[in-house]
């Protein structure tokens, strides 16, 4: 582009290519997308170079990757995997993710199982300076250790309820308003077990007193009391439908086909800047709370990437990657260096506008939080009475 | 068709026929290799491997599957609802077949005997507009027109017909063969479109000279000829429809299912064998009923003009 004038992009470049060259140049970049898209290894990568598969939403763009990258010496390729921990466990066991990626980021549930596999790596505590800055109860989500080592770092973290509008359904403060036949065929819940079922073990278990131990680990006759509970209820005509995906959800509350249903917070904000009177209950049985958490693959020590792997996570919980993330999504990163970082950048971050992110969710969590689990040990039990609900 | 090409551009002589025929034989065979290597890679060993791998079984130490053979997939299939499932799908598929089908005979009698070239040809690029947008964006449109809130309740509310939103119009299964009828219309117009180009328009006008009016002229002459490409309509829609998610997740009711809705929840629980049991099942009824459709309606006669 040495020779541009003004803003037309110059030939020069082109008119240089022999006509061999453009061909050879096509087979390469050919080449190389098809090896990307069929997930073969690419060619060596630079050991300070990382390859992070993650649920789309953490990603923060090329420009946070390349401050990031500054800060903690570690190039970022982001990957989106899908979010779908099935798919993303498949492809970890018995698939090549291993071969190509270096860290992994999905919801938290399958540490356990992966590492008992050896599919992933303990991280070195150690080596994650920026560790002992994460909130406690972050640090002790139940399923992120195995065998006293860790294996998922939470990066991302914040707790569900239920959406409910304001002058249709009252005031809402319990998981039972989705089974209140007063609101029959005006609920909807999510169309998955791993949410499904442990909100409504969590109703279940608090204000039915039934025999639960865990919610987000039921056994098979916990999670048969629970099956029957939902089939009883779709086949009476409960829910106006079970919904999947962001803009499906935030359709049936703004056009307010449902008054009522358990879902993701954000749905609220953007439902009322439609001008929909909505808002997330306190639901007096507690929160539904998940982690996104970082994951070591196995590969990425077997590349030689143990050191930047470790480096570039300490920088997400470094205050920077909470910061964006928060503004990009209002996700949390569960450390107060966000809020530190915020401060000392209060060019680029509104340091009020990140506490009072922090705050919201510090709140939710300083009541009672069952820890939404993507593994539960029934998980293929799980399918089986899902798929009886579906055909109830 | 070969033999036609034959007579124009190999001259006879005697003896030198049967080498000519065996070697047109031969870049036929070259001709259809590359469309062949394509076939047998890309699909039949793929679908070899599915079928064969829904005899394995589910290896919970590797988390994939090992060569234990087994039934059990297959025995899954028809406990917990499965089997339902396979039935609701066949059922949904068949009322939008049957629904776009008989739309479509209508809609391409018009295209192609009362309409002069250009209006066809305007018509039929009409018919090719739901193509111009995703499934997705298509399917979605229909819960802003039938829902609570929608085009069609509001009409019939400001209209008075109604007092209160007619709640079974979204989140049923009328959304839902309403959703594939309007996405799928073309695949059933096209084939029908495409057999009507074949009828001779000289045994029309001589029904017309003997007195016929539209409608005998219709049903006792048309119809019958354009009868593969309507059989043909009906299987291409039902095979699309067998294999679709994306109207039945969203305009169907809660938890509504599908073979491919049931596909993907048995993947995300890592069960391949019953994954592919399904797959299997699936393409195995398929092929038979393509095969049942060409015994029964000769669904052949489609290609004889084409001398193959």
């Amino acid at each position: 582009m040495a020779h541009n004038s003004g803003n037309r992009p110059s030939l020069g470049v082109f008119s240089q290519l022999t006509r061999r060259r453009l061909v050879q140049n096509g087979v390469l970049g050919a080449g190389a997308l098809a090896a990307g898209s069929l997930g073969i290894p690419r060619a060596a990568r630079a050991a300070d170079e990382i390859i992070f598969w993650a649920t789309g939403t953490l990603d923060i763009g090329d420009a946070g990757w390349k401050i990031i990258a500054n800060d903690s010496g570690v190039k970022v390729q982001f990957t989106d995997n899908g979010n779908d921990p099935g798919p993303v466990v498949a492809r970890l066991a018995a698939g090549n993710a291993n071969d190509i990626f270096d860290i992994g980021g999905l919801q938290g549930g399958s540490e356990k199982e992966l590492a008992r596999r050896g599919l992933i790596a303990p991280w070195d505590l150690s080596q994650i300076p920026n560790y002992a800055s994460l909130w406690q109860w972050a640090k002790d989500i139940p399923y992120l250790t195995y065998e006293g080592k860790a294996y998922g770092i939470p990066t991302v973290i914040n707790a569900d309820s239920i959406i409910a509008l304001r002058d249709k359904a009252g005031n809402v403060d319990s998981y039972g308003a989705i089974f209140d036949p007063r609101l029959k065929g005006k609920t909807a819940m999510e169309d998955a077990w791993i949410n499904s079922v442990i909100f409504t073990a969590i109703y279940l278990k608090s204000s039915e007193n039934a025999k639960i131990a865990e919610p987000g680990n039921l056994t098979a006759d916990e999670l048969g009391l629970v099956m029957e509970f939902l089939i009883k209820h779709k086949r009476d005509g409960q829910f106006r439908t079970f919904w999947n995906g962001w803009e499906q959800g935030l359709q049936l509350v703004a056009n307010q086909e449902v008054w009522v249903m358990t879902g993701w917070e954000p749905i609220v904000y953007a439902a009322r800047m439609r001008g929909v009177d909505c808002y997330y209950a306190v639901p007096k049985e507690g929160y539904e709370g998940w982690g996104n958490n970082a994951i070591l693959l196995k590969g990425a020590v077997n590349r030689g990437r143990w050191k930047a792997a470790h480096q570039l996570v300490n920088a997400l919980l470094s205050g920077f990657y909470g910061c964006k993330l928060g503004m990009l999504r209002g996700y949390v990163v569960p450390t107060d260096n966000n809020v530190a970082y915020a401060t000392a950048n209060s060019s680029a971050f509104d340091p009020a506008s990140v506490r009072e992110l922090a705050e919201h969710v510090k709140q939710k969590f300083a009541g009672k939080v069952y820890w939404q689990n993507t593994r539960p040990d029934n998980f293929q039990l799980y399918e089986t009475w899902w798929q009886r609900l579906r055909n109830a | 068709m070969v033999a036609e090409v034959e007579e124009r551009v190999v001259p006879h002589e005697p003896g030198a026929h049967e080498n000519v025929s065996a070697r047109w034989r031969l870049a036929t065979f070259f001709l259809a290799l590359p469309s062949l290597v394509v076939f047998v890679g890309l699909g039949f060993i793929p679908l070899a491997l599915v079928v064969t791998w829904s005899f394995w079984s589910f290896d919970p130490d590797t988390y994939w599957i090992k060569p234990a053979w087994s039934l059990a997939s297959y025995a899954a299939l028809l406990e917990n609802g499965r089997a339902t499932v396979f039935l609701r799908t066949a059922g949904l598929a068949a009322l939008t077949a049957t629904a776009s089908t008989l739309l479509a005979v209508p809609a391409a009698t018009v295209v192609c005997l009362l309409s002069r070239p250009r209006r066809a040809a305007l018509l039929l690029a009409l018919f090719t507009i739901p193509f111009f947008t995703s499934g997705l964006v298509r399917a979605f449109a229909w819960r802003l027109v039938l829902g609570r809130q929608g085009v069609v309740n509001n009409a019939l509310m400001s209209l008075g017909v109604v007092q209160t939103p007619v709640e079974w119009l979204l989140f049923s299964d009328f959304a839902v063969v309403l959703g594939m009828v309007a996405a799928y219309l073309p695949f059933a117009i096209i084939p029908i479109v495409l057999v009507f180009g074949r009828i001779e328009y000289s045994v029309i006008r001589a029904s017309q000279d003997l007195g016929a009016g539209f409608w005998t002229m219709f049903s006792t002459i048309v119809l019958p000829l354009v009868m593969p490409g309507i059989v043909a309509s009906f299987l291409f829609v039902f095979i699309v429809a067998v294999g679709t998610s994306m109207e039945i997740q969203l305009l169907g009711g809660a938890g509504a299912s599908s073979i491919s809705i049931m596909i993907n929840d048995v993947l995300r629980v890592v069960n391949f064998p019953l994954a592919f049991a399904i797959a299997t099942v699936v393409v195995t009824l398929l092929i038979v009923l393509v095969i049942v459709a060409n015994r029964a309606l000769r669904l052949s006669r489609l290609f004889e003009s084409l001398g193959v």
